[in-house]
């Protein structure tokens, strides 16, 4: 599935990386490789939700990303 | 009627009845359990120091003459002592020795080693000045009454900095920490070691070395933690690996588990893993998720799981916290945006060299929730048996915000040790004896209320047996089962335990203790209900006519001295004027039956 939004770093815990959706959800980003890092980015993402994901960010689904495109 | 009592007597006898209640109002078991927990960590005897009490008005020449002869150097404490003779010396050797030759002149009160009282345990750890969070919960008192000793937590987690092992390293401030050997359900071995910091960050909190001139405090800094590494080095993990430890954390001896972590839909595995370990005596103890909107993570949601939403330095919510409908309580976790002084300080390793540490300030549930499940090691060191017992406590300690009992955003309200603490001591330490006074109380005043044609005796109406037995399981529950409730273990202990609470309490067997009272129990109803029954069968008059004193005593005395919070009532203030409306139907059921029939 398909993205778009802003990458963002949350300094909550010991530090986040998150994708702030246009459909109005956060999503904890993974996978993807260390460029997507870049804090105010806008972006399209294609990976996908994982489901049985638990993690320390607690900031809405995981979201696995297998390709990017900066905007 | 008991003929050798006249009317006149009924006073005398009252109030006589009431003082013998009094009397045996302090069990056994209440005094045992203060004897049990630390005798009184805040004295400290001073080393080579006595202090000497002559009778009043000796003076100082004549204690100095006795000075060579014992071998030390008395001064008069404080100006006091010319007229209460009270001395104290120092840089005395063998203390006993000296003391037993001081004891044996005539002149001499008392005579013992000098203790040293302090306001409260004051760690010397150099950063403890920067932990504003430990003061919000009220840990320097709390610290005087538990420490957490030998209570295991599990902290499931990305591993703890516990051991040096390959290239990690402990962390120098958990030296001295007692641990039990986890496991990694990650890499699938028995070193669960942390290579991420945020697991060390959160057994810190519970467990950070203290006193030891070294970083900052911890909690429950006596409690034995157990590393359970379940998130891998991004801080990720599955609901599989995360049920399985929380069954491994249960099976091998923890009390406490904590979870730091969240997300991903609802997994019955892992709900049914959280019931496993409820049911095995586990404090199950969750962060509510740093979403900032109204959803509480799983596990935090589900049924058995203490649910912790974070607050700032200025207790109020943390702007990433989560909160909603299954939330349990409020603890610190930090909020950042006025600087780093904001967060939780704990020792840590460094993210980019796992043999590094470091002291890291960080914000979030995560943070929030280790407070919570330290608290929870406290309560079980200090006596709770149960998840019930310790769940109850911490939300009976909470200090509420603003007026409501509960709230989405605090649940109960922020977490406070001392407080919890206490709170435990009442419900495990005595049996509330002042609602059976009460209803003694109101008895009388029933009794009195009536015209002499109608009224029976105060001891007739006491000794029917039918109205003793309601009257006391109405007010303090069937206390007897109190006293064996400690021979038995699982399933027989928590139905004794049951029992002995009061009826308007019973409703707490089905839904759960440490929830809010029923104000539907806490009212006439039970009463009332019955006393349609007594219509017909004039028998249970008596026995009726027990309950509806034994209630009126038990709802008039809560409306007087605390006012318990009760559920659905949307403000807390209302409580009181329901209890008190009650009370008066409860004492106009009992005076219609217990008048004698005027036949």
């Amino acid at each position: 599935m398909k993205i778009r939004g802003k990458i963002a770093f949350r300094d909550l815990e010991t530090g986040i990386w998150v994708l702030e959706g246009d459909d109005g959800r956060t999503y904890e980003l993974a996978g993807g490789d260390r460029k997507i890092k870049r804090d105010g980015q806008r972006v399209e993402v294609d990976g996908e939700v994982k489901k049985d994901a638990v993690s320390i960010g607690m900031v809405g689904p995981l979201f696995h990303v297998k390709s990017y495109r900066f905007e | 009627m008991i003929p050798f009592f006249s009317r006149r007597a009924l006073p005398v006898l009252s109030a006589s009845l009431l003082l013998l209640v009094a009397c045996a109002s302090e069990p056994d078991s209440a005094r045992k359990v203060r004897s049990e927990g630390l005798s009184d960590p805040s004295a400290e005897v001073e080393p080579g120091a006595i202090v000497v009490d002559f009778k009043d008005g000796t003076t100082k020449a004549e204690f100095d003459a006795l000075e060579k002869d014992w071998g030390v150097d008395l001064e008069f404490n404080s100006i006091e002592g010319a007229e209460d003779g009270i001395t104290i010396a120092r840089g005395v050797g063998d203390v006993d020795a000296v003391l037993a030759k001081i004891r044996q002149n005539p002149n001499v009160e008392a005579a013992e080693p000098l203790e040293v009282y302090r306001s409260s345990y004051v760690p010397n750890d150099p950063g403890y000045t920067k932990q504003w969070n430990l003061q919000m919960i009220d840990m320097p008192k709390a610290w005087d009454k538990s420490r957490g000793k030998g209570v295991v937590v599990a902290v499931l987690d990305t591993g703890i900095a516990y051991e040096d092992y390959d290239d990690f390293k402990q962390v120098p401030d958990l030296k001295g920490i007692k641990f039990v050997k986890g496991y990694d359900f990650v890499n699938k071995d028995e070193h669960a070691n942390d290579d991420h910091g945020h697991g060390t960050h959160v057994a810190g909190t519970i467990a950070q070395a203290t006193n030891n001139s070294e970083g900052v405090a911890g909690v429950a800094f006596e409690a034995t933690l157990m590393p359970v590494k379940v998130l891998d080095h991004f801080g990720r993990g599955t609901s599989a690996n995360i049920a399985d430890a929380i069954r491994f954390a249960a099976d091998n001896g923890a009390k406490v588990i904590n979870m730091s972590l969240g997300g991903g839909g609802y997994s019955a595995v892992m709900e049914s893993a959280v019931a496993y370990a409820r049911k095995k005596g586990v404090t199950v103890v969750c962060a509510a998720g740093n979403g900032g909107r109204a959803k509480v993570e799983y596990p935090a949601a589900y049924e058995g799981a203490v649910a912790v939403s974070a607050v700032g330095p200025d207790g109020t919510l943390a702007p990433y916290s989560s909160y909603g409908k299954e939330l349990d309580i409020a603890a610190p976790g930090g909020d950042k945006r006025q600087g780093e002084a904001g967060g939780i300080i704990q020792n840590t390793i460094d993210q980019r060299d796992v043999s590094k540490s470091v002291y890291a300030s960080y914000q979030g549930t995560s943070m929030a929730t280790p407070h919570v499940a330290a608290v929870a090691a406290l309560l079980y060191a200090a006596g709770a048996k149960t998840p019930d017992e310790v769940e109850k406590a911490l939300y009976d300690g909470a200090k509420p915000v603003g007026d409501k009992a509960w709230s989405e955003q605090y649940g109960h309200g922020v977490l406070n040790a001392q407080r919890s603490l206490e709170a435990l001591g009442k419900t495990r330490g005595a049996l509330d004896w002042n609602p059976l006074l009460a209803g003694l109380g109101m008895l009388a005043m029933v009794l009195l209320s009536l015209s002499k044609r109608i009224r029976p005796g105060y001891l007739n109406v006491l000794f029917n047996p039918g109205f003793l037995f309601s009257l006391i399981v109405s007010t303090v529950g069937f206390f007897i089962a109190h006293y064996f409730a400690g021979w038995f273990s699982g399933g027989a202990a928590d139905v004794l335990d049951a029992t002995s609470l009061p009826i308007p309490d019973l409703d707490r067997i089905i839904f759960g203790r440490g929830k809010l009272a029923n104000p539907l129990f806490y009212s006439a109803l039970i009463p009332v209900v019955a006393s349609l029954l007594a219509v017909r069968f004039k028998g249970l008059r008596p026995v009726v006519g027990g309950l509806a004193i034994g209630f009126a005593g038990f709802l008039g005395y809560g409306a007087w001295a605390h006012a318990p919070a009760l559920a659905w009532m949307p403000f807390k203030f209302l409580a009181m004027p329901w209890l008190v409306l009650n009370t008066l139907i409860c004492l106009f059921v009992a005076r219609a039956l217990l008048r004698k029939e005027s036949v």
